[in-house]
This record gives C-alpha cells, sequence and structure tokens, in this order.
C-alpha cells in the first residue's frame, strides 16, 4: 500500500526556528529518509520552494495562461512531502510517528489510492 | 559449452524467458545447497540468466540449459568470493573442480532444493511486502526491474527491498534446510499466503504492461502450480491452486471496456474461462475428499459453486451459506462474516442478512471498514431501501483505498439516486 505524509508550515515558523538548530534538524530528517529508503519503504522525499514561488497555471482559449498564486488563505501551506510503500495502514502509522518533526507539528497520512481492487 | 553444435534453433525471447524462470528456483537451491551464500547465490543466477537472455538467442540454447546456468552462476559466484576474499582463491576451486556441480543426485533432491528456497523467501523474519519481491526473483525469476513495475515503485526502492530481505535472512540466522516438521504447517501457511498476495496484487484489469510489467495473477498461478507438482499430496496447495483458476476464469467478464469494475451478478458469464474453470473444479474436487479440509479448499469450493451457475439468481446460494459455515469454524474473521451474511442475505432474504450485520457493526476490525458499509449497501438495495442504499454505497466509497471500487461505488449510488 503507497501512503502520502505531509507536513505543513509557514516561513514565520521557519524564521522563527534558531539558525543553529537548523543543521540538527536536517540531520535529524536525512537520518529518517535513509532509514527508510533502506527498508525499501520510502520511494521519495521532498520538500516545497515557498509559497511565493508558486504559480496558477490555466488554459485560456487553448493557450497557456501561469498568474502567481494561490493567495493561501490557510496560515500554513505543504511543505514536504513522502511517498511510501508499505505493509500496510499499522505500518504507515509507525513511520510518521518516527518522522522527526513528529514531536512538534503532526503530520498528516493520506492512503494512496490502489490500482487493483482490495481481496476478494 | 555454449552455442555449440546440437543446440536447438533460435527461440524467441519469450520461450527463454519462460525456460529461464522455470529453472531459475532449481539453478539457485542447488547453488545454495552447494555454498550457502543465499544473497551471493542470488545475484550469481540473476547475473547467469542476463547472460543467458543476452546469448541464447543468438547462439542458442544449450543442450543442457540448467548446466550452463549453474556454470555460469557458479563462475560468477566465484569471481565475487575471489574478489572478497583473495586468499581463498585456490581452496574455491579446487573445491568446484573436486565436486561438479551437475553430479547424478539422488532423485528428487532438485524439488526439495526449490522448496527448500521457497520456504527460505518467505521467512517469517521478513516483512510481508519484502516475502512477496524476494519470492519472485528468487523463486520467480523475475528482475528486479520487473518486479518494481509491477508494483508501480522506483527499481531502486524494490533493489533496496529485496537486499535488505537478504540481509534480515542472514541476521536470522536461517540455514538452508527444510523447516522441522513441527514448524512445517505455519510455515507453508506463510508461503501459500504470500502465494495468494501475488495473485490477489495482480487481480486487476490495469496490471501488466506486457514485456515490461509482468502479469502477477499469471505469476501467481505459475508459482502455485509449480507447488502443486512438488507437493501433490497437499491438499491445501491444491485448493489455493483450485481458488486462483477459478477466480482467475472469470477475469475477462470482470472488468468492462472501460476499466470498469463488473460484480459477479452483472457479468456476462459466456467470457468466462470454461478451461480454467474445469481445471479448478477437477482440482477442488480431488482435494476436498484427500482432505484434511483447509479454508483455500472451501474458499475454492465458493468459487466452483458460482462458477457453475449459469446466473447469479439459479446459484446454489444454501450451498455456499454451508460452505462460508464451515468457513468461519476453520478461519474465522470479520470478511468471512460479511460473506457470510451475503448468502443468508440470498437465501432468506435481506433482512436476516442486515440483522447479521448489525451484529458485526460492533467488530472493530470492521466497523469503518469500506466493505462493511458496501455489503449493507447491496443488502438495503436488495430490501428496496434505495435511500438507505446509496448513503451507505457513498460511505464505502469514501471509505475504500481501491481506485476501481470508489469508481464501481460511486457510480452504483448515483444510478441509484437518479
Amino acid at each position: 500500500m503507497k501512503y502520502l505524509l505531509m507536513i505543513y508550515g509557514n516561513q514565520e515558523k521557519w524564521e522563527s526556528m534558531p539558525a543553529d538548530a537548523w543543521a540538527d534538524a536536517i540531520a535529524r530528517q536525512e537520518a529518517f529518509n535513509a532509514k527508510y529508503r533502506q527498508t525499501g519503504e520510502l520511494l521519495g522525499s521532498y520538500g516545497l520552494a515557498d509559497a511565493a514561488q508558486a504559480k496558477l497555471v490555466r488554459r485560456v482559449n487553448g493557450l497557456p495562461a501561469v498568474t502567481d498564486g494561490p493567495y493561501l488563505e490557510t496560515k500554513e501551506y505543504m511543505a514536504s512531502f513522502w511517498l511510501l510503500d508499505c505493509d500496510g495502514q499499522e505500518r504507515a502509522e509507525q513511520i510518521a510517528a518516527d518522522m522527526p518533526f513528529a514531536d512538534g507539528e503532526p503530520v498528516e497520512l493520506w492512503p494512496v489510492l490502489h490500482e487493483s481492487a482490495a481481496d476478494q | 559449452m555454449t552455442g555449440a553444435p546440437g543446440a536447438q534453433s533460435a527461440p524467441g525471447a519469450r520461450d527463454i524467458g519462460e525456460l529461464l524462470r522455470g529453472l531459475a528456483p532449481e539453478v539457485l537451491g542447488a547453488l545454495v545447497r552447494r555454498y550457502g551464500r543465499f544473497g551471493a547465490c542470488e545475484d550469481a543466477v540473476q547475473e547467469a540468466m542476463l547472460e543467458a537472455v543476452t546469448s541464447w538467442p543468438v547462439r542458442g540454447v544449450p543442450g543442457s540449459p540448467k548446466g550452463w546456468l549453474l556454470t555460469v552462476a557458479s563462475r560468477r559466484l566465484i569471481d565475487d568470493v575471489r574478489s572478497e576474499h583473495a586468499r581463498r582463491r585456490r581452496e574455491q576451486e579446487d573445491a568446484a573442480a573436486a565436486a561438479p556441480l551437475e553430479q547424478p543426485r539422488r532423485p528428487g533432491a532438485d524439488h526439495d532444493d526449490s522448496l527448500t528456497l521457497l520456504f527460505l523467501c518467505c521467512h517469517p523474519a521478513l516483512s510481508g511486502p519484502s516475502q512477496i519481491a524476494l519470492t519472485l526473483r528468487a523463486v520467480g525469476g523475475l528482475s528486479t526491474a520487473q518486479i518494481a513495475a509491477a508494483f508501480l515503485v522506483p527499481e531502486a526502492t524494490m533493489a533496496q527491498r529485496i537486499s535488505r530481505a537478504k540481509e534480515a535472512i542472514r541476521a536470522s540466522g536461517a540455514r538452508f534446510e527444510m523447516p522441522g516438521s513441527a514448524e512445517r504447517p505455519a510455515r507453508l501457511g506463510i508461503v501459500l499466503h504470500v502465494l495468494y498476495l501475488i495473485f490477489n496484487e495482480g487481480y486487476t484489469a490495469t496490471a501488466g504492461t506486457g514485456l515490461t510489467a509482468p502479469e502477477l495473477s499469471g505469476e501467481a498461478i505459475r508459482l502455485t502450480r509449480w507447488l502443486h507438482r512438488l507437493l501433490p499430496a497437499d491438499a491445501e496447495v491444491t485448493g489455493l491452486l483450485a481458488l486462483m483458476l477459478l477466480t482467475d476464469a472469470r477475469r475477462a467478464a470482470r472488468t468492462g471496456p472501460d476499466g470498469s469494475l463488473i460484480p459477479l451478478d452483472e457479468q456476462d458469464r459466456s467470457l468466462w474461462d470454461s478451461a480454467k474453470i474445469a481445471e479448478g473444479l477437477a482440482l477442488v474436487s480431488a482435494a476436498l475428499p484427500a482432505g484434511p479440509v483447509g479454508p483455500y479448499q472451501v474458499q475454492a469450493a465458493i468459487a466452483a459453486v458460482h462458477d457453475e451457475a449459469k446466473s447469479v439468481d439459479t446459484t446454489d446460494w444454501p450451498q455456499i451459506l454451508g460452505l462460508y459455515e464451515l468457513l468461519e469454524q476453520l478461519a474465522p474473521g470479520p470478511m468471512v462474516s460479511l460473506n457470510r451474511a451475503v448468502a443468508v442475505a440470498m437465501v432468506a432474504g435481506p433482512a436476516p442478512g442486515l440483522e447479521l450485520l448489525r451484529e458485526l457493526e460492533s467488530d472493530r476490525r470492521l466497523a469503518g471498514h469500506h466493505r462493511l458499509h458496501a455489503t449493507r449497501a447491496h443488502l438495503l438495495e436488495m430490501s428496496g431501501d434505495a435511500r438507505g442504499a446509496v448513503a451507505s454505497y457513498r460511505e464505502a466509497a469514501r471509505r475504500t483505498t481501491s481506485l476501481p471500487e470508489r469508481r464501481y461505488l460511486t457510480g452504483r449510488a448515483a444510478r441509484l439516486a437518479e
């Protein structure tokens, strides 16, 4: 089963973190990533750029139209996501709970729809 | 001994692939028996198979394909060992020279090795996904890239999973030997479960794009058929093979042209594969009286009753109900109880079926499970309560993690709500 893990944040929150705490936070996160890559359960981990970089893409009269945005009304937006492929919900929850950020912030866990029908 | 006169005419890549994959467990089993070091032997066999895939179509299949693979794989293995431990080189070569691998062995030794290999790949120290990956590679002879494609994960992830699985086997101290008689039924149970999971994973309309992603249901059937040849007297192995065939027989009728899921009661039964049904029926008829009766045989018997019926109305529901009652004793579980509720509804009407569901709602394993809601929706629809059925179909659609099932449930709710 595949699962998506997400953590949320915003610029204000990142800036409030003491500069010397970053190295440790990053190292702990890298250790988490390495650990689950080695078990063959982590398909990929990605950090998103700041919301200021995000664009909205539409097609207008058949042509792409790109504008700035989204102008998020929520206080926090998605900062990073991880794609897992593991034994099941219980295991996915274990891995999410092992996320370094889980000490202070919740980690969102979403099952990814499976392409085949569930067991008969 | 490659190519050479006497080699048969160049066969297609597909034939060679099938030949190689059939030989994979015997070659690997013999190698591990001889040298130990399961992980390294497994790599060596994969390399030998790769070499065969490039060499055989050009130079022809050697007279003894298995001997060729054993020789090439042993050479690879010894090369590896040599680079690891240069000092032990002499020893290895001497040993290899002293006891050629193709020496006559006692009859059945190949079978024992293959079986031991399968037990090792389904070792209880491994997680489910690791057991599946390792079985497909070491016993099924599939490449890491093929397995990764079948499960829609990057090749690097699958490679990691396989190497981790080998490491776990090494760390567990497992030896290359058959489980003892006390341990054996439980270990065989894991093996059968792994094969069943591989089958289920592939039981879908979209699986496999031919050459790149192997079709997993077919692969599970091939491996179970092979296991049945090794253990012809085991009624549960026979039962599992029958269950797979009787289920797979409905494949063509199970999905619409747009890939949508078609439930059993709406399938065009003329599309069912009569050869697979006949084979499955023969197997389950032979297994049941031989006993002891187990869950796979009973599930196969249930599939057989469905497959023998011309329509859902002429299905022998009392017999299906009896079989679910038996299954509930042999292997009790919430899903079995759910299926029994459906059978009760088909025999005695939706009201007693719904009554049973209400009892099941208190089971924590089922509360919130999409199948409970989907079953209730079907029974409410049967009873004429369209509104209640729509609500339950929608609830089930929200809770399933299967994409085809979600589409089916949402569509059913939409049709009823019109």
